[in-house]
């Protein structure tokens, strides 16, 4: 069986399109699966709860209560595809509670699957943390997400030597409209009947990209 | 006796043992003058400790009528009343008699010093000094200069003893390690002392624990009291095999194995 993958969305820095990514995926699964559940752990950013109401629930990592609310139900292989949208502020906290509670070997040994997809900055904040994710997981589980809007073509050597996804810039108009809360791209590819246009071939290119990830992680585990 | 997965088990560097292969019998008090200190849960972990390290042990929870390492370790444990004769002959009077060779004592709050004026008196001391019994001595400290002062109390009846000087960080204490003149006036007094640090735990896993009303290890294996599966927050049960790792560590630091004269160490599973 395969198994749950969990996708972990984060960065240390502010606005460099964590939630971006996270509603993408989130939707690409939803699509692919018919069901997905999606966390939300910003507090100081703009929210996944706010684009995707239906399938995003809150979450902390400030107190211990709210790391058990979250981590008790992402540990589990119930089959149902996660994506937490790990907000700036509480990235040291969550990779420290990781490692001390061991959730890479737990999630091993209970078939979860998480992929870490670290969005990418060319400060030295995001090169020292990057540092410190590869320092405390597997190659396989860490993916680089290169956002081209953020990273603008300087992407950290030491950030490009493992695997990276690559996200082109939208030009600023295109990049207003799926900023709105009703945007939805799945139903962007749904209602839209040209094809040719720049937004429905960045979506499906970014779609695919997500189904690579995913026939990766199976093939992994094969 | 309870024996957990071995992957359950938080990693130590010093390998276990096999059998229980003791040389002489060895005793351990745990204790301190002040309440409230850790000294039932540091009890928890040695008892722990050693079932890991296949050192077979008994217990004595001096916390009469109603004892709390009883609670977690009821195997094992006896409850006593060490101001009572009838039970001091039941522990030491039976030290080379019974087959777990080790004994951890669990002295209740204020007993410290009157319990080793008995072991004095009684010529347990003595005997300790003169090599035919381990005696080690877990002396829990706490946060207050109360807690210290005890320390040169207690010091009159180590010699023959292994000291050791247990800071237990219960909450965000520094002992007075700011200060250095305070700092060395009460842990630089006995000579042969040595300093253990016990790290605090999450707090709700502390509860969670309580609440389970099982060994640590127990808890960490996701174990019932009647070792039937249970239902523990992983969360907590990481953050708890964290912190007896960390425990654990400190007692291999010692080589507490050695002390107690457990044999022929042999590397657990997942060290080799």
């Amino acid at each position: 069986m395969p198994a749950t993958p969990v996708y972990i969305i984060c960065s240390p820095r502010p606005q460099v399109g964590k939630t971006l990514v996270a509603r993408l995926l989130s939707e690409f699964l939803l699509l692919k699966n018919g069901r997905v559940v999606s966390f939300d752990i910003n507090l100081k950013e703009p929210s996944l709860l706010e684009y995707l109401p239906n399938i995003t629930e809150t979450a902390d990592v400030i107190d211990t209560y709210g790391k058990m609310q979250l981590m008790d139900r992402v540990i589990v292989d119930d089959g149902l595809a996660k994506v937490i949208d790990l907000g700036f502020h509480a990235f040291d906290e969550f990779f420290k509670m990781s490692e001390e509670i061991g959730f890479l070997k737990e999630a091993a040994r209970r078939n979860v699957a998480p992929i870490i997809l670290f969005v990418a900055d060319t400060d030295r904040g995001s090169a020292r943390s990057h540092e410190m994710l590869r320092a405390q997981i597997p190659p396989q589980s860490l993916i680089t997400v290169d956002n081209e809007y953020v990273v603008r073509g300087e992407l950290l050597p030491s950030m490009s030597r493992g695997r990276v996804l690559r996200f082109t810039a939208l030009p600023t108009f295109l990049k207003t409209y799926i900023d709105r809360l009703t945007f939805s791209f799945t139903g962007y590819l749904r209602h839209e009947k040209d094809s040719s246009t720049e937004l429905h071939q960045w979506i499906r290119r970014n779609y695919f990209m997500f189904r690579e990830l995913e026939l990766n992680l199976i093939l992994q585990q094969s | 006796m309870f024996a957990p997965k071995q992957e359950d088990r938080p990693a130590s560097k010093v390998g276990g043992v096999e059998g229980a292969d003791m040389a002489k019998p060895a005793v351990i008090v745990v204790g301190a003058d002040k309440g409230g200190v850790g000294k039932t849960t540091v009890s928890r972990t040695l008892l722990d400790y050693f079932n890991a390290n296949n050192v077979q042990t008994r217990a004595f929870d001096t916390e009469s009528p109603r004892g709390t390492l009883k609670r977690f370790h009821p195997e094992i444990t006896e409850i006593v009343d060490m101001t009572a004769t009838a039970d001091q002959m039941k522990i030491f009077d039976t030290l080379n008699t019974v087959t777990p060779s080790v004994t951890v004592i669990d002295v209740r709050a204020g007993l410290l010093s009157p319990a080793l004026a008995s072991l004095r008196d009684i010529g347990f001391l003595d005997a300790a000094k003169g090599g035919q019994i381990t005696f080690a001595v877990f002396h829990i400290l706490g946060p207050s200069i109360a807690s210290l002062d005890e320390i040169a109390e207690t010091a009159n009846f180590m010699t023959g003893a292994r000291y050791f000087l247990v800071k237990n960080f219960i909450n965000d204490t520094q002992f007075f390690q700011w200060d250095q003149s305070t700092y060395n006036s009460y842990f630089h007094r006995i000579k042969d002392a040595t300093d253990l640090t016990i790290p605090k735990l999450n707090e709700m896993a502390y509860e969670q624990v309580e609440v389970a009303s099982v060994p640590f290890l127990r808890f960490v294996a996701n174990k019932g009291i009647h070792d039937e599966a249970a239902n523990y927050s992983f969360v907590l049960r990481g953050y708890v095999r964290h912190w007896l790792a960390n425990v654990w560590s400190e007692f291999d630091r010692i080589k507490l194995t050695d002390i107690v004269g457990a044999a022929k160490p042999v590397p657990r599973s997942s060290e080799k």
